[in-house]
């Protein structure tokens, strides 16, 4: 119970650009990845919000559509934001980790 | 027209959301329901969706008419919701009564420098009253703060309101001459009343003649028309109030006034929003004044003040809060979108 908490706090943003790291998706991949990645259900409304202002910010680019469902990529500039999003979690994972270990938990 | 949640929850969104992403949303809807995912809550999901993409409009394509059309509703949404509160603050917050434990105190009222009140004992001279416990003071200030600040905010508002019909005036929309109307709607309104107001007082009763023990018998004029009238003048008030706040949000709406004329706005709505929330702040004030007074009270001899309706203040103090918010919200996203606007079309 505790886990699924924490893990509804996680950055909607960094779990978006993550999904669409792995390659251009539309919407319901992306929750389906999102939600085997982390636990992590996002609707309709929460993840075309957090599209919406990516897109805005350049972050991420609207592909072709197929149909009614439109492909997204990830940019240059996301994936540079990403990286350095990520990079700063790993370092308070890795201390994390590190002071759990000499408490013997 | 269908009933169906999810539809009426996509159509919450604004227009540039719904040409953008609904045919996506609508397949994603799609197949979560076929994953079983409750369709109440995906209807839940979007309606925060549509709430979010409405307030903060993110994504908002940068086409100059949409966002002029977002800073004219966010300036209606800083100021209009005062014209709605700010007579029924007024309303709890009047009626002040001033008591000791020895009786009624007359004058009651109170003067800045804390006058000279005097206190009625039966039928003997007038001594001076007892003086008002710390919390009833700060309570009195409060009350006084906010008739200082209610005035002020009529008189910010009533510049706005001008600077919007003189706006309309100029600009080069189409139904100008409609659209003034509605935004003379609270002139007709105040005109309304004072007509009214005026001929009941011509109809009234001018003396009256008492005879004996009976009941006084009215003199001249017209009571029957005059009290018919009165009615009315609550009815017109009140239902012109209203309408007033409809007309103009109305007009706001469909107004496409001059950049800097939204630039007036976009002040306006922030000095509203200030003066609103220090309105909150002396009304939280006055409200705890006047319960932690009862308490102070009963360790000596003070005057006490009270006011007619100041059992409505929690719930006027949710309203309030709720207002300051709204208005707030809207004095950021005029703020917001006068930035876009200023870079012109």
């Amino acid at each position: 119970m505790a886990s699924k908490r924490l893990g509804r706090t996680q950055d909607p943003t960094i779990l978006v650009l993550t999904s669409l790291s792995g390659g251009p998706k539309h919407g319901y991949a992306v929750i389906k990845d999102i939600e085997e990645m982390s636990g992590v259900s996002f609707g309709p409304g929460t993840l075309y919000g957090v599209l919406a202002r990516l897109e805005e910010e350049g972050m991420v680019e609207p592909l072709p559509a197929e149909g009614n469902r439109r492909p997204y990529r990830i940019t240059a500039q996301g994936a540079t934001v990403l990286r350095e999003r990520l990079a700063a979690n790993v370092k308070v994972a890795t201390i994390g980790f590190g002071r759990l270990g000499t408490l013997g938990a | 027209m269908t009933a169906d949640p999810v539809e009426l929850a996509l159509r919450c969104y604004p227009r540039w959301w719904r040409e953008r992403y609904t045919d996506e949303i609508r397949s994603v809807v799609g197949d979560l329901t076929e994953d079983g995912r409750p369709r109440w809550a995906v209807t839940l999901n979007l309606l925060r969706g549509a709430l979010r993409a409405r307030t903060r409009a993110v994504g908002m394509p940068p086409v100059y008419d949409l966002w002029c059309t977002r800073a004219r509703l966010a300036i209606a949404t800083a100021t209009l919701p005062w014209v709605l509160m700010g007579p029924l603050v007024l309303m709890v917050i009047g009626g002040q009564r001033l008591q000791s434990t020895a009786g009624r105190i007359f004058p009651g009222q109170l003067s800045i420098t804390g006058g000279s009140n005097q206190l009625i004992l039966g039928r003997g001279l007038p001594t001076p009253a007892p003086p008002l416990t710390v919390a009833g003071s700060v309570a009195w200030y409060a009350n006084v703060a906010m008739l200082v600040l209610f005035l002020l905010t009529l008189f910010v508002l009533f510049a706005g309101w001008t600077g919007f019909t003189g706006a309309i005036k100029r600009s080069a929309v189409p139904h100008r001459r409609r659209l003034s109307l509605l935004a003379w709607a609270p002139g007709f309104s105040i005109l309304a009343d004072l007509v009214l107001s005026v001929t009941m007082d011509v109809l009234m009763p001018h003396s009256w003649r008492t005879s004996g023990g009976r009941p006084p018998v009215p003199m001249g004029g017209h009571p029957a028309v005059a009290h018919a009238l009165g009615t009315a003048l609550g009815v017109v008030a009140v239902v012109g109030w209203l309408a007033s706040i409809v007309c103009v949000a109305v007009a706001a709406t469909r107004a496409d006034v001059s950049p800097l004329d939204l630039r007036f706005g976009k002040s306006v709505s922030l000095v509203v929003a200030t003066l609103l929330t220090l309105t909150l702040a002396a009304y939280a004030t006055w409200g705890i004044g006047l319960i932690v007074q009862s308490h102070q009270a009963v360790h000596g001899r003070f005057t006490t003040i009270s006011y007619t309706h100041q059992d409505l203040w929690p719930l006027m103090l949710v309203a309030l809060l709720l207002v300051v918010t709204l208005s707030a919200f809207g004095a950021s996203a005029a703020r917001r979108s006068w930035r876009v606007v200023a870079l012109g079309p």
